[in-house]
């Protein structure tokens, strides 16, 4: 009885629970930099006190919220902070429409699809002054940003024309996630994963349909694109499990954390039933290391000093270990792990004129210590992070996979895991 | 995965083993949820404070008249003068200026203004070695104009029962006043983010050397140096009297920062710290935990040699109460508490109170039972043991440290 009196005052987001102690205010990289921004407790719990009684106290300083969810991992009360936020500002813009500019950032795969076809063009368009001026004055997207460079080739056509007819000679399979970063931008990354997985004697194969996981569709407010788009993805990976009893990897712990936990959180769509097989690719990789499944053999000759940025969802997930263990694999890698701060780009926030000094400023901490941490690269498994270290330290960031790929000695490692 | 240690907990007591275990290199994870109640802590730590309601003033002499339940007891006296050096040691390699000695207490300002006996305070806080001999006459207490976590008027009342002059100077300065457009954000934390630049904290001492008159010592907030005190050194450097931080309501920069510098160390030394995670669960195989799992790497269990339990009291869920019974969440290990539940507090917060000792039950060598048997690779540490009361005897940061250091020497002289 007693118990049951107490679940049964739960709320949705555990928004009661807070006890007011202020720990998330600690955290919050915004509150840290401007005073426009109520802070965690404030724009959460506090205020969602007033919004249930009238949604007309909602706030627009709510929209500088980054959902970077450091509140929520340092509560100690267990609050769902950013999600509290996020559906507020979900009920608040309701109806509304998106602008152009958050649209055009929003669609990562259109913008995708249209650069490909045009890429030295778009390369050299979107990196000329006069064009970025335009951007920045009329469309609001900073000028001192530089575009993700666009490749000529797409990963998926890439993936067809050299890597799909040999995949089936191989006993164990997976699917492969790729999301938009790596077809339109860097078809390299989802490279290194299938030299990685098929020396380790695993075959790789693509979704029967991918569409951009959403992530920046739920940032920018167009939830009902979002919710198109997350239907299709979950709809194909219930097919690659049930009918292709394949794991389906990634290589973006943003993609990963969308599709795993916002998909059911934020667009209320029900995944429970493949959750668990969608995971991050270097999860999935230590996790056979580690059973003794499969060995992986790095070359003698390799030595590198990297630091290894923990992006924020990737902390929300808790998932970092795999990766800075993996990476601690390879002997000649001198690995630092930097403090877990935000690098202030969070996905197209920085992107967006109003956002670019609060941005910077946001990311200063973590830029001072890769400063001090005196490396060669850098390693994150979160793209638009990558963007953002590459911009403001001038070092290359580089996918944990990608380090692995380059590392690893392909021809013993096939001999070690028996595949001729 | 397998470890040498995992310590669950990444608090005081957790990042003080997880330290001493990762120097003799050891592979140690930390699995630490959210954030840890060092963000309470005013820039002191405790050893023993008051023995049946009255000041220590010989931690070192006290701790040999403990009941033979308090975990000092089960170190023992000898080895926590000992102990002790080490704890400074290691403090100072992390970077944590700290001074005081286990032979003598000081004196700490609680942010209402009252003295408590100390055993360490960073150096940029205010330390009072003798109450009869105070460390400067004329004190300065700046206050911050629409700063609520300083009460000012308790602050200037406890100095002045102590027999200071005090004048109170209330100050602001353009970075300040920008702040208070956010009322709630305008706490000890925020303030310390940005009072950073050599400009913010120029505007700050002109505002001083204008206005602390004649004082010989100049207070102000601890809302300087969240990851050091380079930002104090530098705004002392500006000032020509001495400066003192005093601690303020929490969430406590001088806390915090501890947290940063320890954990930033233990990261230096090649430790694991998982940062929002908690143990949920543990498997017990005959009288050893093989493994436990996390919160958020359900499907990979920590395996290791060692465990560590420093998942800290109440407040941080180390301990849990429902309506029947007192129990410890990850394992449901042997605690020591009523059974009564009438037993459990007495009316009135500021009385003792009964659940300020419960804990769980360990022997000698501080491991932790379940249902009567011993698991002997599991060792208890910090506020989660049991025998000890941190309001009423001011001992909880020396018992999370000294057990921590003692556990990382019963680990390492296993073989
Ligand atoms: S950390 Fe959690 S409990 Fe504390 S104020 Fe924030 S939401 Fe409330
Ligand atoms: S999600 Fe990030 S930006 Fe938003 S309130 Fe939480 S800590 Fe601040």
């Amino acid at each position: 009885m007693a118990e049951r009196m107490q679940l049964c005052n739960l709320s949705e987001n555990n928004f009661e629970q807070c006890t007011k102690c202020s720990i998330c205010t600690t955290v919050c990289p915004v509150a840290a930099v401007t005073t426009d921004y109520p802070g965690p407790k404030q724009a959460g719990p506090d205020g969602e006190r007033y919004r249930l009684k009238d949604p007309a106290y909602f706030d627009k300083a709510l929209k500088l919220c980054l959902n970077c969810k450091r509140c929520e991992v340092a509560c100690p009360s267990g609050v769902h902070i950013a999600d509290i936020i996020q559906h507020a500002r979900m009920r608040a813009t309701e109806g509304h429409r998106a602008s152009l500019r958050d649209t055009m950032l929003a669609n990562t795969d259109l913008l995708g699809t249209m650069a490909n076809l045009v890429a030295p063009v778009a390369n050299a368009t979107l990196g000329l002054s006069p064009v970025k001026m335009v951007m920045h004055s009329m469309m609001a997207i900073d000028k001192h940003r530089t575009f993700p460079a666009y490749s000529r080739q797409k990963f998926t056509t890439w993936f067809k024309r050299h890597a799909a007819q040999s995949q089936d000679a191989y006993s164990n399979h997976v699917s492969y996630f790729h999301g938009c970063y790596v077809n339109y931008n860097f078809p390299k990354l989802g490279q290194d994963l299938v030299k990685l997985l098929n020396a380790m004697g695993y075959g790789v194969h693509l979704l029967d349909k991918e569409q951009c996981c959403g992530v920046a569709l739920i940032a920018n407010g167009l939830y009902k694109q979002a919710k198109r788009q997350a239907r299709t993805n979950i709809a194909s990976i219930r097919t690659a499990v049930n009918r292709d009893h394949h794991m389906v990897l990634t290589t973006s712990s943003s993609c990963t954390f969308n599709m795993r936990d916002e998909y059911a959180t934020m667009l209320d769509i029900d995944n429970s039933d493949v959750r668990d097989n969608i995971t991050l690719a270097t999860r999935f990789i230590y996790n056979l290391v580690d059973e003794g499944k499969i060995k992986l053999i790095f070359k003698q000759d390799y030595k590198r000093r990297v630091a290894y940025h923990t992006a924020c969802h990737m902390q929300r997930m808790g998932w970092q270990l795999f990766s800075i263990e993996l990476l601690r694999m390879i002997p000649g890698l001198d690995l630092i792990e930097l403090e877990q701060e935000c690098c202030g780009i969070s996905g197209t926030y920085g992107f967006k004129k109003e956002n670019y000094e609060r941005s910077q400023a946001i990311g200063s901490a973590l830029f001072k210590s890769i400063e001090q941490a005196q490396v060669e690269a850098v390693a994150t498994d979160c793209e638009t992070c990558k963007w953002q270290i590459e911009m403001s330290t001038g070092l290359p960031v580089e996918n944990p996979i990608s380090i692995l790929a380059d590392a690893l000695d392909v021809e013993a490692t096939r001999q070690a895991n028996g595949i001729k | 995965m397998r470890m040498d240690t995992v310590i669950m907990g990444g608090g005081l007591s957790g990042l003080a083993c997880g330290i001493a275990l990762a120097k003799r290199g050891k592979r140690v994870a930390i699995v630490a949820s959210g954030q840890s109640t060092l963000l309470f802590n005013g820039g002191s730590m405790e050893m023993l404070g008051y023995v049946d309601g009255k000041a220590v003033t010989s931690p070192l002499e006290a701790i040999a008249t403990l009941p033979q339940s308090h975990p000092y007891s089960k170190i023992g006296a000898e080895r926590i003068a000992a102990l002790s050096e080490r704890v400074k040691l290691l403090f100072n390699d992390s970077g944590v200026n700290m001074t005081g000695t286990a032979n003598a207490n000081h004196w700490r300002i609680t942010p209402m203004g009252v003295a408590k006996p100390a055993w360490l305070t960073l150096n940029d806080h205010l330390r009072i070695d003798d109450l009869n001999n105070l460390p400067a006459k004329r004190l300065a207490l700046m206050c911050i104009r629409g700063y609520f976590d300083q009460p000012n008027s308790m602050m200037a009342m406890g100095l002045r029962n102590l027999g200071f002059e005090v004048k109170v100077i209330e100050f602001t300065t353009d970075d300040i006043s920008a702040l208070r457009r956010s009322p709630s954000e305008m706490r000890a934390t925020n303030l310390a983010k940005r009072l950073v630049s050599h400009s913010a904290l120029q505007r700050i001492a002109d505002q001083i050397n204008s206005l602390a008159g004649d004082a010989d010592m100049v207070l102000l907030p601890s809302v300087f140096g969240q990851s050091d005190d380079s930002d104090f050194q530098s705004l002392q450097s500006k000032v020509n009297k001495p400066l003192r931080l005093i601690a303020t309501l929490p969430p406590a920069v001088a806390g915090m920062r501890i947290q940063t510098q320890l954990r930033h160390y233990f990261r230096m030394l090649g430790g694991t710290y998982l940062m929002g995670d908690s143990a949920v669960s543990g498997t017990i195989e005959g009288d050893q935990l093989t493994s436990i799992t996390t919160a958020k790497m359900n499907d990979m269990p920590l395996r290791a040699d060692n465990f560590v339990l420093a998942t800290g009291s109440f407040v941080s869920r180390g301990l849990r109460a429902d309506y029947e019974r007192i129990y410890e969440p990850v394992l449901d290990l042997d605690v020591d508490a009523d059974a009564d539940r009438e037993q459990w507090t007495r009316f009135g917060v500021l009385e003792p109170q009964a659940y300020m000792r419960y804990g769980v039950a360990t022997d000698e060598q501080f491991r932790c039972r379940k249902q009567g048997k011993t698991i002997n690779n599991l060792y208890a540490i910090g506020s989660v043991l049991s025998g000890h009361d941190a309001v009423k005897m001011g001992d909880g940061t020396g018992v999370s440290l000294l057990t921590a250091l003692a556990v990382n020497d019963l680990i390492i002289a296993k073989k």
